[in-house]
């Protein structure tokens, strides 16, 4: 049962579908950018855990849950603009990584590919993914209050550390797809679903559900082209997502109407 | 009106920037009371609202009443026009319960719609379809909701219709009359001011008077207030 297509199948759906319930409150933020360069920050990651002969996987943690701190760091002094700031770093990071990664593992961390994983391993991921997803759904009304006004949210008690908190969610969530996207797609995925579903909702329960939907289904989706046509599961996920995106394209002009 | 004090504030600045915004600022506010702050444009009255609330850093004290609920009705929000945020789902952000609210929460949300003529299918709408009234009213319901012991009023009638500004501070008086509810809120208008407010602070950048609005505004303090061009506008009552 546990193939590395199935793995990558249960990865996708939840991944996806954790991907797909961040991402409308990281596209509200307008944060669609930063969230998307985000990703590339793991790759310095991937690179030294690669160097020490440690899992991938912890270097790309480290390294976006450093990312989200600094985010933060940066939102709360008006004087820096985050996002060259974030732009210029985020771009540092990639070609840093691209210089240490060895050559055979370049591809692999930028486009992701059917990772092979234990059994436990794989369980902890969806697991996690599992998790977050239900955190963002569990903590969406904070979430969008900061959205909405920060200043009523402040006096309601709903303070900054709960971007701080969305932008930690937000990187696990990138870490966690990592290794099936990739760093370079990976931030995609989680503004694609947002992106579509926006075009198609009304209100923001709407949203939210949607897009995770969207997210799980795109996801799957795109695992299974690319296993069908021998593609890297990363460029397959996204370049159906974007197809979708552009499909919704009509429907958000009738809304505007 | 009632002698409990709401909020007390002593020698209250602010400094952005390294320009001084306010200073020495003191003031009271008790239970059941209307304050106008009154000032010119740029004297520090949106600053002093957000030092109450926590908003800004200052110096000097600020002490509310412990526990009082606050509601805050700012100026505007920005929003993306485009989020697709319902009226609903911004008064559900006071609800503990986001995404399925009890039918008492609805019930209550509907009084205080009807209390500032706004009917149920406005909760349809996303805030972005919003006209700028339904906005200003939608605001203020949802400043209400919790019925809070101090409602702060940032011009509330800004953007509201000519003809809406008389229910809108109707609205209020009722709300402080019925509900005990203090209010502090910032307004242009002289003559909302002397039909509305038991007492008046004047503003720019440091309190110019303040007292019952028959003696604190005489032509001296408006003159200090807004010179001598602004007094005359104001005396004759004009909309500006």
């Amino acid at each position: 049962m546990h193939s590395t297509y199935h793995a990558s199948f249960w990865i996708a759906l939840l991944v996806g579908i954790a991907s797909g319930s961040v991402g409308p409150f990281i596209l509200l933020r307008r944060m669609a950018l930063v969230g998307d360069a985000l990703s590339h920050v793991a790759l310095p990651g991937i690179a030294l855990a690669l160097v020490y002969g440690l899992d991938p996987f912890y270097g790309v943690v480290v390294f976006l849950i450093a990312s989200a701190f600094l985010i933060y760091w940066l939102e709360g002094r008006s004087r820096v603009p985050p996002d060259a700031i974030v732009g210029l770093l985020f771009t540092a990071s990639l070609a840093i990584g691209i210089l240490i990664i060895p050559n055979g593992d370049i591809i692999e961390s930028l486009f992701g590919a059917f990772p092979v994983l234990s059994l436990p391993y794989l369980l902890a991921i969806l697991l996690l993914a599992a998790v977050l997803a239900a955190l963002c759904f569990v903590l969406a009304r904070r979430f969008l209050f900061l959205i909405v006004s920060p200043d009523l949210a402040k006096v309601h008690g709903v303070d900054r550390r709960y971007d701080l908190a969305l932008l930690l969610i937000f990187s696990m969530i990138v870490a966690l797809g990592i290794k099936l996207v990739g760093t370079l797609l990976m931030g995609a995925l989680t503004i694609i679903p947002a992106s579509i579903a926006k075009n198609v909702s009304h209100s923001m329960r709407r949203y939210v559900i949607t897009s995770a939907i969207l997210g799980g289904a795109i996801s799957v989706a795109g695992v299974w082209v690319a296993e069908s046509f021998r593609f890297l599961p990363g460029p397959a996920i996204v370049l159906l997502g974007v197809a979708l995106f552009v499909l919704s394209l009509p429907l958000a002009r009738r809304r505007a109407a | 009106m009632g002698n409990e004090t709401i909020l007390t504030v002593e020698d209250l600045g602010v400094t952005i920037d390294d320009v001084q915004i306010l200073h020495g600022v003191s003031f009271t506010l008790r239970k059941g009371e209307a304050l106008a702050v009154l000032g010119p444009n740029g004297a520090g009255k949106t600053v002093l609202f957000r030092a109450l609330l926590g908003l800004l850093p200052y110096t000097g004290t600020v002490r509310w009443q412990p526990g009082v609920e606050i509601g805050y009705v700012p100026q505007r929000f920005s929003i993306d026009p485009s989020a697709p945020i319902t009226a609903m789902e911004f008064f559900l952000l006071q609800s503990p319960n986001f995404w399925r609210p009890g039918a008492e929460f609805i019930a209550h949300l509907d009084h205080e719609l009807n209390l500032m003529g706004l009917n149920r299918g406005v909760l349809r709408k996303s805030l972005g379809e919003l006209s700028g009234g339904e906005t200003q009213r939608l605001l203020m319901a949802w400043a209400m909701l919790r019925h809070p012991g101090v409602l702060l009023l940032d011009e509330p009638t800004a953007a509201v219709d000519a003809g809406f500004e008389e229910t809108v501070y109707a609205v209020l008086h009722r709300v402080q009359q019925e509900r005990g509810t203090a209010l502090l809120l910032i307004s242009h208008d002289i003559n909302v001011v002397y039909r509305y407010a038991q007492r008046v602070l004047c503003l720019n950048k440091t309190v110019v008077c303040q007292g019952p609005p028959v003696e604190a505004l005489n032509p001296a303090a408006l003159a200090t207030l807004y010179g001598e061009a602004g007094f005359y506008q104001h005396e004759h009552g004009h909309e500006h």
